[in-house]
């Protein structure tokens, strides 16, 4: 087990540079997820730690030695493919204890933490059988499996729930959550899905085009994105944006809503600015914002209501007590502390939330 | 660093990873010896061609000091080298013709139609798959005799037309079975019949399956010997694998003129390969893996 | 069963089951048509040609006959003595044998190497693989009759390399301890090509990600192609011996012109043992034995290889 740091990393494939300059480091232990949109870079990021791309600038240290021009064993790292990646023709068994025959350990040891792996992961009765007799969810748990036997410094997940089906990848979720409460390596886990992200991680990167949009608890990015990038890609439903103009304390849109907002930097009247307020912070009933509801989407515990603000279609989630009907009125309002305003052009934070 | 010291490390590289120089070095060496390998005793040929007998037997390797354009001119102005390429396509056509016809119609059939028998029949035509024409080329040759068919084109097309039903009807018969069962769904419901979907439907949809099909065919057919050696009697009907060995009969150790009379039959076949290798490299190998 | 009942009842559409999977033979008008239209003239064509003239071999190989009129004189199991006391005969056989050893132990491990070399990120490699598989692509006569050049001690390149060493020529080809391995080389030239592609499109249906896998768990590039490339090829070199073997069984067409069986029988095939013996000889009887001595060779050799190794793919 230890610790990671990627220094200035980059990435270029002959003359289009993909990622320049990207530090991050991730503490013995902790459990960091890589999100964002495909082609974000972040998959690339991954297989640099593990050595199946070429680094194009920068350094990437585990624990405290510099592995750039180390090939995968010798970086010591494990890794879960997207795709399971297991052996076709080997059993789970060998599945598991190959990179430790490879390693030329002894049978008994081999043997022992193999049936170790096998049982934190309840493949025990499946041992003897090959991967094409295995479900989806069985073969995850193998390639974990195989990851975990190594008692690697560094666990790397590339998109490893996203050939599964919607209920299967919740429950894998937890179990791998469970596995990294009880074993406790060092693990970089790459994702498109927010969800995933936030649920699992002790801390998450948020990348888009190459650069580290944000980075904190889950929670934090949550509560307090940094720019209109994470605030949109964090949060599901997401959030609901407006175009506007800065007057005073508030943001007015060209079709007259008008929102107020802390700021927590100095601000200009006119200044272009985008709103946001999430679906979930919206409190229905009374308020400044009314318009007709033209959607509902009941989900049992909570429903979807879209609702037709000035021309803008907005989201807002109410309570399955509330009875609202397609076509009737219905107010809101957006809580001050919870009303995001963002820069028109940098996408940068400006309101204090 | 392992990667240095492994030569094989096949469909390695996933991603950025970037071949090493010494594994670069090695594999340019070694695939440049094959080439050579492979590649002289045709070049040799062809430039062969162009040499006097007498350069010939002295310098077998190297360029011709004088051009003789005259050992591949006789041939090209010669009557024999052109009947015998006509007399190559003709019967590569027809074959391949009546082959994709037949074994369509017939592929078609197992694929579609449940009739009783029908999974002994399709194994009737693979029983075809296990032997080569060769072993019942005698009674063949008293069939066709008896037939009339002796020394004519159709004496050759048939029995490879034959021959060749195991492997396309097999070709076919998978092809069509993996097309969209809803497909035949909606024009059933659209009211056609079999025949007319058969037309309409199945054979614009089978492009790629008839250019397999009709490749090994072609191939097969384009560079047959022992069937027309056996089956054809007349100098002017022979294709151009029974011209050439009838050429060298006749010229037996003029080389210069055996080499450059090779070299322009296999032309041919050189030049369409390279034309349309994705595709006939696709079809004759598809012919294995089915 | 199901024939007679469909044209008179094929099911209303609204109750028709949903479509399977699996091609559905749909009961419809014009079953009769088709089935009498498009099954027939194959079924004829192959029946005439291929199916009967191998019952037909069976037949006249218990006569000696010379081809004209009927076949009169029986011999009963003669032929097959004949055939087998045959010193060329039994030559083919260990030819054909001896072609099939060197296919599985020479020419597939080199056309997996090739392959594995070819399918490097090199540039090039595309023109490599097709200057790889032009030979195979060329007719085996045209094949037969280069390396005739070739191998010619007075006008060939063999010759002239010789020569230009300052040795005598050798003529392998008129020498009979040297003549069949001739043979074998061409056959290697001509059919590596075929084999190496059938590696390349397996090795390129190979999961990169398993590779890399196998990357992260510390194979070197000979463990990785042992341990894993190797054994996910397990159907490809199956399928590769298969076609070596049943390839090698009809070799005539590249011999005629490079030795004519000779000298003294010694590159002799079956096929080209039942052409010289059977067909230009017109000793129908004999030449219809030898065929079904091949013919027994072929299926008891694709029945068994396809039962034994191949009962998985």
């Amino acid at each position: 087990m230890a610790g990671l740091e990627l220094r200035n990393i980059a990435k270029s494939y002959g003359a289009v540079s993909v990622i320049e300059g990207i530090d991050l480091s991730v503490e013995d232990g902790e459990f960091v997820a890589l999100v964002g949109p495909s082609g974000c870079g972040k998959s690339t990021i991954l297989r640099m730690v593990a050595g199946l791309e070429d680094i194009s600038g920068g350094d990437i240290i585990i624990g405290d030695r510099v592995v750039n021009d180390l090939t995968p064993r010798e970086r010591n790292i494990a890794m879960v493919f997207q795709s399971y990646a297991l052996y076709p023709h080997m059993t789970v068994y060998k599945n598991m204890a190959f990179n430790l025959e490879l390693s030329g350990k002894p049978k008994a040891e081999i043997d022992q933490r193999v049936r170790q792996a096998a049982r934190m992961l309840e493949l025990e009765p499946l041992l003897e059988r090959k991967p094409s007799q295995l479900s989806g969810g069985q073969r995850q748990r193998v390639a974990m499996g195989r990851a975990v036997v190594r008692d690697p410094a560094v666990f790397l997940f590339d998109e490893p729930l996203s050939n599964l089906d919607a209920k299967l990848r919740v429950q894998m979720r937890s179990e791998i959550k469970a596995l990294h409460k009880k074993v406790g390596v060092t693990s970089i886990y790459v994702t498109h899905d927010q969800v995933e992200a936030m649920t699992l991680s002790d801390r998450v990167v948020v990348l888009n085009h190459g650069v580290i949009q944000q980075e904190g608890s889950p929670m934090e990015l949550y509560r307090r994105p940094a720019n209109l990038f994470v605030a949109g890609f964090i949060g599901s439903p997401a959030m609901n944006f407006f175009e506007a103009t800065i007057e005073g304390n508030s943001a007015r849109t060209a079709s007259g809503l008008s929102f107020a907002f802390n700021a927590a930097e100095a601000v200009s009247d006119g200044q272009q600015v985008t709103i946001g307020v999430r679906p979930e912070h919206f409190q229905a009933g009374s308020g400044p914002l009314s318009g007709e509801v033209t959607f509902v989407e009941p989900t049992g515990g909570q429903t979807f209501v879209t609702l037709d603000l000035s021309g803008q279609p907005t989201m807002v989630l109410v309570s399955s007590e509330e009875d609202i009907e397609t076509g009737s009125r219905l107010s809101v309002t957006a809580p001050l502390e919870r009303t995001y305003v963002f820069d028109g052009q940098s996408g940068r934070r400006i309101s204090k939330n | 660093m392992t990667e240095t010291t492994a030569p094989i490390d096949a469909a390695t590289a996933g991603g950025g990873r970037s071949e090493r120089l010494p594994t670069k070095v090695y594999l340019y060496i070694s695939l440049t010896i094959l080439t050579a390998i492979i590649i002289i005793p045709l070049l040799s040929t062809a430039l062969g061609g162009f040499k006097t007998l007498g350069e010939l037997r002295g310098n077998p390797f190297g360029l011709p000091a004088n051009w003789q354009w005259s050992n591949y001119g006789d041939i090209l102005f010669s009557q024999r080298y052109w009947l015998q390429m006509g007399n190559s396509l003709l019967i590569a056509a027809l074959t391949v013709f009546l082959t994709l016809s037949l074994s369509a119609m017939t592929a078609f059939t197992f694929a579609h139609v449940k009739f009783f028998g029908s999974g002994f029949l399709l194994n009737y035509f693979l029983i075809g798959l296990m032997f080569p024409a060769a072993t019942a080329i005698l009674p063949l040759f008293i069939r066709i005799r008896d037939l009339g068919l002796l020394d004519t084109y159709w004496g050759v097309v048939l029995p490879q037309v034959a021959f060749g039903l195991g492997m396309s009807v097999l070709l076919f018969r998978n092809f069509f079975r993996n097309l969209p069962s809803e497909l035949f769904d909606a024009a059933f419901v659209d009211g056609a019949g079999y025949l007319r979907f058969f037309w309409s439907i199945t054979l614009p949809l089978s492009r790629p399956i008839i250019a397999t099909v009709g490749i090994i065919s072609f191939v097969g057919s384009w560079n047959s010997y022992i069937l027309p050696l056996i089956m054809l009697n007349s100098e002017s009907k022979y294709p151009w694998p029974l011209g050439i060995m009838v050429y060298r009969g006749e010229f037996s150790t003029d080389w210069q003129l055996i080499l450059a009379f090779i070299t322009l039959t296999i032309l041919p076949t050189v030049i369409v390969f390279f034309a349309a290798q994705k595709h006939i490299i696709a079809g004759l190998t598809a012919g294995a893996v089915k | 069963m199901s024939q007679t009942s469909s044209l008179a009842a094929a099911p209303p559409l609204a109750t028709r089951a949903p479509a399977v999977a699996r091609r559905s033979k749909r009961h419809v008008r014009g079953t009769l048509p088709v089935l009498v239209l498009f099954l027939p003239p194959a079924l004829l064509l192959f029946t005439v040609f291929v199916i009967l003239p191998m019952g037909e071999a069976a037949w006249y190989s218990f006569y000696n006959w010379n081809g004209y009129g009927l076949p009169t004189q029986w011999v009963g199991t003669k032929n097959y003595e004949l055939i087998f006391n045959n010193g060329a005969f039994r030559q083919a056989l260990i030819n054909n044998g001896l072609i099939i050893l060197v296919s599985i132990v020479i020419q597939i491990p080199l056309a997996l190497w090739i392959a594995t070399m070819v399918t490097h990120r090199i540039k090039g490699a595309v023109m490599f693989r097709l200057l790889f598989f032009l030979p195979y692509v060329l007719a085996d006569v045209a094949a037969g009759m280069i390396w005739r050049f070739v191998y010619d001690g007075q006008f060939g390149l063999v010759g002239g390399l010789f020569t230009s060493l300052g040795m005598e020529a050798p003529f392998w080809l008129a020498d009979r301890q040297v003549a069949f391995y001739a043979v074998l080389g061409v056959i290697v030239w001509k059919y590596f090509g075929f084999h190496m592609m059938l590696f390349v499109a397996g090795l390129q249906s190979i999961d990169k990600s398993v590779l890399e896998a196998a990357d992260i768990d510390g194979a070197t590039g000979w463990q990785k192609f042992y341990r894993v490339t190797l054994p996910m090829l397990g159907s490809t070199v199956r399928l590769s011996v298969f076609f070596a073997v049943i390839g090698s069984l009809q070799l005539f067409d590249m011999i005629m012109p490079l030795t004519g069986g000779g000298p003294s029988n010694s590159t002799q095939t079956l096929v080209t043992f039942l052409y010289s013996f059977g067909v230009m000889r017109m000793q129908v009887g004999f030449g219809s034995a030898v065929g079904v001595v091949l013919f027994v060779i072929c299926v008891v050799l694709a029945f068994s290889y396809k039962r034994i190794f191949m009962k998985n793919d």
